[in-house]
């Protein structure tokens, strides 16, 4: 009878008040669970990290290269990476930003180092060379041509990001 | 190359390319502050002239932990114990051994010593990441490996 009055019961009300506050507490422990889920997918679209490094005018046809420093995080601590390119323009005004690492044993290779080779990258340690295009000289301790830098030109300023395999085949020297 | 799992690896794949290790002698003192805080310095800045020197000679220069010891020690029975080291090193074919360091009681006992000690004068880098800095260290490192290249 007086049960009539109300028109939710306090039996009800307990079973409403404790649906409602379970169920925000499981939202509120899935929704990080799903985002976490889904993380790497979110992830993957923001991949390659591409760094400002030189104005544009400042390269010529003749290779240069240029530093810039990237922060690393690794699992166990922060550091401050130096990388190095060389960079030149191509006969068709293209770009070309090669990785100074030697394909042999990673030694840093540097452009026209050895007066007797005045037009291609040499390498001190072992005496690779490759040619301006970065493919290996052949009979030289190298296997295969410098890496490339991905790049893109930002408001007149190179940015380079990360390291791609050369598949040049003639020598550009 | 340093001493790590994938570079050590790849050293016995290719032992025959390296043929050159660099060893800095770091020594140590907690006495007082301002001698302790510059040996630190010491120690960072030489890390970094050898850090640098690595990168650009990866494939024939293998960097080895630093050597480690107390400032006030007797040469005499240290320089010993280094001869071990290099010893134990170059039976495994190190051709050339380069000791690296700022402290200058190593170049007053180099007769000690057989391996070529490079004495670098010290220096105080108040900040690293300056262009000032990153100048010095690149003309230190250019003159360094000049100075291997000469013995390759």
């Amino acid at each position: 009878m007086s049960e009539k009055k109300q028109p939710v019961s306090r039996r009800q009300f307990l079973n409403y008040s404790l649906t409602g506050v379970g169920g925000f507490m499981a939202a509120s422990m899935l929704a990080p669970m799903v985002r976490f889920a889904i993380d790497p997918v979110l992830e993957a679209t923001s991949g390659s990290e591409m760094h400002a490094v030189v104005d544009v005018s400042e390269i010529t046809t003749e290779p240069q290269r240029f530093d810039w420093t990237v922060n690393q995080v690794d699992a166990w601590y922060t550091s401050d990476v130096t990388k190095s390119a060389w960079v030149y323009k191509d006969e068709n005004d293209e770009i070309v930003a090669l990785s100074p690492t030697c394909k042999h044993l990673g030694c840093a290779v540097s452009w026209a180092s050895n007066p007797d080779y005045p037009e291609e990258f040499f390498c001190p340690c072992h005496e690779g060379r490759y040619y301006k295009s970065g493919l290996n000289v052949p009979d030289t301790p190298p296997n295969a041509a410098l890496d490339l830098f991905e790049y893109e030109v930002k408001d007149g300023t190179l940015h380079l990001g990360n390291i791609v395999e050369n598949t040049v085949q003639e020598g550009g020297a | 190359m340093r001493w790590k799992k994938k570079d050590l690896e790849l050293f016995f794949q290719s032992k025959e390319y390296v043929d050159t290790l660099c060893i800095p002698l770091v020594p140590l003192d907690l006495q007082t502050e301002s001698e302790a805080t510059k040996l630190a310095d010491q120690n960072t800045s030489l890390q970094i002239i050898l850090d640098e020197l690595e990168r650009n000679y990866t494939g024939r220069i293998m960097l080895s932990p630093a050597y480690t010891y107390i400032r006030s020690t007797d040469y005499e029975s240290e320089s010993a114990i280094l001869k071990q080291w290099t010893s134990m090193f170059s039976n495994n074919h190190f051709k050339h051994i380069f000791l690296l360091t700022y402290d200058v009681n190593w170049k007053k006992h180099e007769r000690l010593l057989d391996s070529n000690l490079i004495w670098l004068t010290a220096t105080t880098i108040e900040d690293y990441q300056s262009d000032h800095a990153k100048k010095w260290v690149n003309e230190q490192v250019l003159q360094i490996s000049e100075l291997i290249r000469s013995y390759w």
